[in-house]
C-alpha cells in the first residue's frame, strides 16, 4: 500500500501501546460471555474488540515495515516540555479543585498559567485571570447554576449575604 | 398549522429567542478564534446545559452551531486560518481577497452568502425530513445496525489519513460506549471489578476531553503565533454583487444539503465540492480562482451552511450523526431524553419543528452578527493564546464536572484528552471517536435484535440482508469502503487502465 512513509518520534510505541491495550481489552470483552451467543453481552464488545486488535496490529505492522524515521524528536516536537508543563499543571488543578475549591484553584491555576506562557507579567497574569474568573464565575454559576466545590471558600454564605443585601431571597 | 407553531415558538418566546441570538453570536466568534472549535463549544456546553429545559438548551446549542459554522470563515478570510474545517475552502479565494485591502467586501459577501445557504437548508430539512423518517420506520434493526457501521466508516475513512487508523477509532469509540452494565442483562462489561464503572464512562468526560483539552495541548505548539492586524470598512454587500452570485449560491447549495445529508460527510467536504463546481462552472471569473474570485468565497460558503440543515435530517431522522459535532449534538439529545430516530417525528413532532424554527432563527441572527459588530471581533480575536488556553483548559474541566458533580469525570476527561493529544499527533482522527462513543448503543441493541429476531443465526442475518434491497444497497456500501482500501482495488483500478498513472515505480504509491 505505502511505499515510504514517515514514521515521527516515539510514534511505534504508542502503536505498540495501542495494540497490547487492544489485546487486554479483547481478552477481557471474552470474559464477559465468551462464545455464549451471537445475541449476549459480549458479543459487540468482543467484536469491536477484535476490531481494535486487528486494525492497531496493521498499523503497528505498516509502521514497523514501511516507515522511515523522519527527524523529530520526542521531547521536542510530539512532547515539548511545554505541553507537559501544561498536563501537570491541569492535573494539579484537577487534584486541588474538590479540597481547595472552585475559586482559589481556578485563580491559582489561571495565574501560573499564563504567568508560566507568558513568561513574566505578573499585574497582567493576576488581572486577566481575575477578570476572567469573574466573568466565567457569573455566567456559569450564577447563569448556568453550575455547582462547582466551595472548598475553604464559604461560597454560599457570600452569596446569601449579597442577596440579603441587595433584597432578594436566595 | 400545529407544526408552524412548534416552529415558531422560539420566535414568540423572548427568552429562547434570547438564547438563539446568545448561541449564534457565541458560535460566530467560538467559530473565528482559532483554536476554539464548534466541536469543542458543544461539547464543552454541554455539560453546562445539562439542568436545563431541553427547550433553551437546544435553543443554545442550536445557535452555536450555525454560528460556529459561519464563524469559521472569518479567520480564514482575515488571517488565512480557517476557524473550522468547513472553512478551509474558503481561505483559498478569501485571503487574496483579504490582501488586497477588500476584507469587508469579501466578509459581507460571505455573510449573506452563508445565510442563503443556511435558507436553503433549512427548507430541505423542513421538507425532506418527515419523508425520511416516514421511510425510516421500514427500517429493520439490521438496516440501522448497518448505517450505524457505514456513518463510523465513512467518517474514519473521508477524514483520515488512513481508513485503518479511522476503524481503530471508531471501534475504540464503540468499545467505551459499552463500558458498564449492559443495559438488557446487566452484565458487567469492561469494569474490571470498579462499581465506579457499573454505570458506564460518561461520554461528555470523553467528548471535552477529546475535543477541549486533546485540542488546547495541540495548540500549545503554536503558542508564538502573534495575531495579525487588520483593518476593514464597509462590510455591506451591495445588492447587485448579490444577485450576480445568487444563481451559482443556488447550485451550490444543493450540493452542500446533499452532502451535509449523507452519514459521515458534513460542511468541509460540501465546501470543497462546492468550491470545486463553482471553478468548473465559472468560465470567466473577475479574478482567477486562488487570486481572489468572489465565486470561489460565494460557492464553499453556502454549501458549509446548507449542509448544516442537510446534516440535521439523518441526525433526526434515523439518529445517526454525520460528523463529530452532529454526534456531540445527538448525545445533548440524548441528555436531555430524547430520542433521535424515525419515532420522533411520530412522538415528539414538536420537537422537530422547533429545532427547525430555531435554526431559522439562527440564520437570521448570523445575518445580523454577521454584518455588524466587525469592530469588537476583531478585538477578541486578537486576544492572546497564552491566555485563550488555560481558559479553554479551565472550562473543559468545568464542563466535565459540571454532569455528575464528579471528579471521577475530570480524570477520565484528563485521561481521554492526552490519549486525544497523542492520537492526533501521530495522524488519528477523534472524531469516529466520538461517533463510535454515540453509536455504541444503537448499533448494539439492534444488533443483538437483528441476530435474535434470525434466531441467532447468522445465515439467516445474511439472507436476510441480501433478500431486502435497502439492506443489500447499505451491505455494498460498507462492503465497497474495506474494498477501496486494499491492495485489490489497486489492481482491479490497473486492469481497468488506470496503470499507466500508477505504472511508475518510483513515485510514491496511491497511499491510503
Amino acid at each position: 500500500m505505502h511505499d515510504k512513509i514517515h514514521r515521527s518520534a516515539g510514534e511505534l510505541a504508542f502503536y505498540a501501546v495501542l495494540f497490547i491495550f487492544s489485546l487486554v481489552l479483547l481478552w477481557s470483552a471474552y470474559g464477559i460471555s465468551g462464545f455464549e451467543s451471537l445475541s449476549s453481552p459480549g458479543a459487540l464488545p468482543m467484536a469491536v474488540a477484535l476490531a481494535m486488535v486487528i486494525s492497531s496490529g496493521l498499523i503497528l505492522l505498516d509502521s514497523c515495515r514501511n516507515a522511515e524515521r523522519d527527524s523529530t524528536r520526542f521531547f521536542r516536537d510530539i512532547l515539548p516540555p511545554v505541553i507537559i508543563v501544561m498536563m501537570l499543571f491541569i492535573t494539579g488543578y484537577a487534584l486541588l479543585l474538590v479540597p481547595l475549591g472552585f475559586l482559589p484553584t481556578s485563580l491559582l491555576f489561571l495565574v501560573v498559567s499564563i504567568l508560566y506562557l507568558r513568561r513574566g507579567g505578573i499585574v497582567f497574569a493576576l488581572t486577566v485571570s481575575a477578570g476572567a474568573l469573574i466573568a466565567i464565575y457569573i455566567v456559569f454559576r450564577l447563569i448556568f447554576t453550575v455547582l462547582m466545590p466551595s472548598g475553604i471558600v464559604p461560597e454560599a454564605e457570600i452569596l446569601a449575604a449579597f442577596g440579603r443585601m441587595f433584597g432578594g431571597a436566595q | 398549522m400545529e407544526a408552524l407553531g412548534y416552529f415558531m415558538t422560539p420566535w414568540l418566546d423572548l427568552k429562547l429567542l434570547f438564547l438563539v441570538a446568545a448561541g449564534t453570536f457565541a458560535g460566530v466568534y467560538v467559530g473565528a478564534i482559532p483554536g476554539l472549535s464548534v466541536t469543542m463549544a458543544v461539547s464543552i456546553l454541554i455539560g453546562f446545559t445539562f439542568t436545563w429545559d431541553v427547550y433553551p438548551a437546544l435553543c443554545l446549542m442550536v445557535g452555536i452551531f450555525m454560528g460556529g459554522v459561519y464563524g469559521g470563515s472569518r479567520t480564514a478570510i482575515l488571517l488565512n486560518i480557517p476557524g473550522a474545517p468547513s472553512a478551509i475552502a474558503t481561505a483559498m479565494d478569501g485571503y487574496p481577497l483579504a490582501q488586497k485591502g477588500l476584507a469587508g467586501e469579501a466578509i459581507g459577501l460571505s455573510t449573506v452568502m452563508s445565510f442563503v445557504g443556511g435558507l436553503i437548508g433549512i427548507i430541505v430539512l423542513a421538507v425532506a425530513a418527515p419523508t425520511v423518517s416516514d421511510f425510516a420506520l421500514t427500517f429493520q434493526p439490521r438496516d440501522f445496525m448497518l448505517l450505524a457501521v457505514l456513518g463510523i466508516l465513512l467518517v474514519g475513512s473521508l477524514s483520515g489519513e488512513s481508513l485503518v487508523k479511522g476503524i481503530f477509532a471508531g471501534a475504540m469509540g464503540l468499545l467505551i460506549g459499552t463500558v458498564g452494565m449492559d443495559p438488557l442483562t446487566a452484565e458487567e462489561r469492561f469494569t474490571f471489578g470498579y462499581t465506579q464503572l457499573w454505570g458506564g464512562i460518561s461520554f461528555i468526560a470523553v467528548m471535552i476531553g477529546m475535543f477541549g483539552v486533546s485540542e488546547a495541548l495541540a495548540q500549545l505548539h503554536h503558542i508564538e503565533k502573534a495575531a495579525v492586524k487588520q483593518t476593514i470598512s464597509r462590510i455591506v454587500p451591495t445588492w447587485s454583487a448579490v444577485r450576480k452570485y445568487l444563481p451559482l449560491s443556488l447550485q451550490t447549495s444543493s450540493i452542500g444539503v446533499i452532502i451535509g445529508a449523507l452519514p459521515g460527510t458534513g460542511g468541509d467536504i460540501a465546501a470543497l465540492m462546492a468550491y470545486d463546481h463553482a471553478k468548473r462552472v465559472t468560465k470567466n471569473p473577475e479574478t482567477p480562482f486562488g487570486q481572489g474570485a468572489r465565486e470561489g468565497l460565494v460557492a464553499p460558503e453556502t454549501a458549509n451552511n446548507a449542509a448544516v440543515g442537510g446534516a440535521f435530517i439523518p441526525m433526526l431522522t434515523l439518529g445517526i450523526p454525520g460528523d463529530a459535532v452532529t454526534a456531540i449534538m445527538i448525545g445533548a439529545l440524548y441528555i436531555h431524553g430524547l430520542n433521535p430516530g424515525p419515532m420522533l417525528m411520530i412522538d415528539q413532532p414538536q420537537m422537530f419543528w422547533f429545532i427547525t424554527g430555531a435554526l431559522a432563527l439562527a440564520n437570521i441572527f448570523m445575518l445580523i452578527f454577521g454584518l455588524t459588530g466587525i469592530r469588537i471581533f476583531t478585538k477578541i480575536v486578537e486576544m492572546p493564546r497564552t491566555v485563550l488556553i488555560p481558559l479553554i483548559l479551565l472550562l473543559s474541566i468545568v464542563g466535565a464536572y459540571a454532569v455528575n458533580n464528579s471528579i471521577t469525570d475530570v480524570y477520565w476527561m484528563l485521561g481521554f484528552g492526552v490519549l486525544g493529544y497523542f492520537m492526533k499527533s501521530y495522524g488519528f482522527q477523534l472524531g469516529p471517536v466520538i461517533l463510535g462513543v454515540i453509536l455504541s448503543r444503537l448499533l448494539d441493541e439492534n444488533w443483538r435484535r437483528a441476530i435474535i429476531s434470525e434466531q441467532g443465526s447468522l445465515a439467516g442475518l445474511f439472507k436476510g440482508i441480501l433478500t431486502s434491497p435497502l439492506s443489500l444497497v447499505l451491505f455494498a456500501m460498507v462492503v465497497m469502503i474495506f474494498v477501496s482500501q486494499t491492495p485489490l482495488w489497486t489492481a482491479f483500478r490497473r486492469k481497468i487502465g488506470l496503470e499507466k498513472i500508477e505504472h511508475d515505480h518510483g513515485a510514491p504509491g496511491s497511499g491510503a
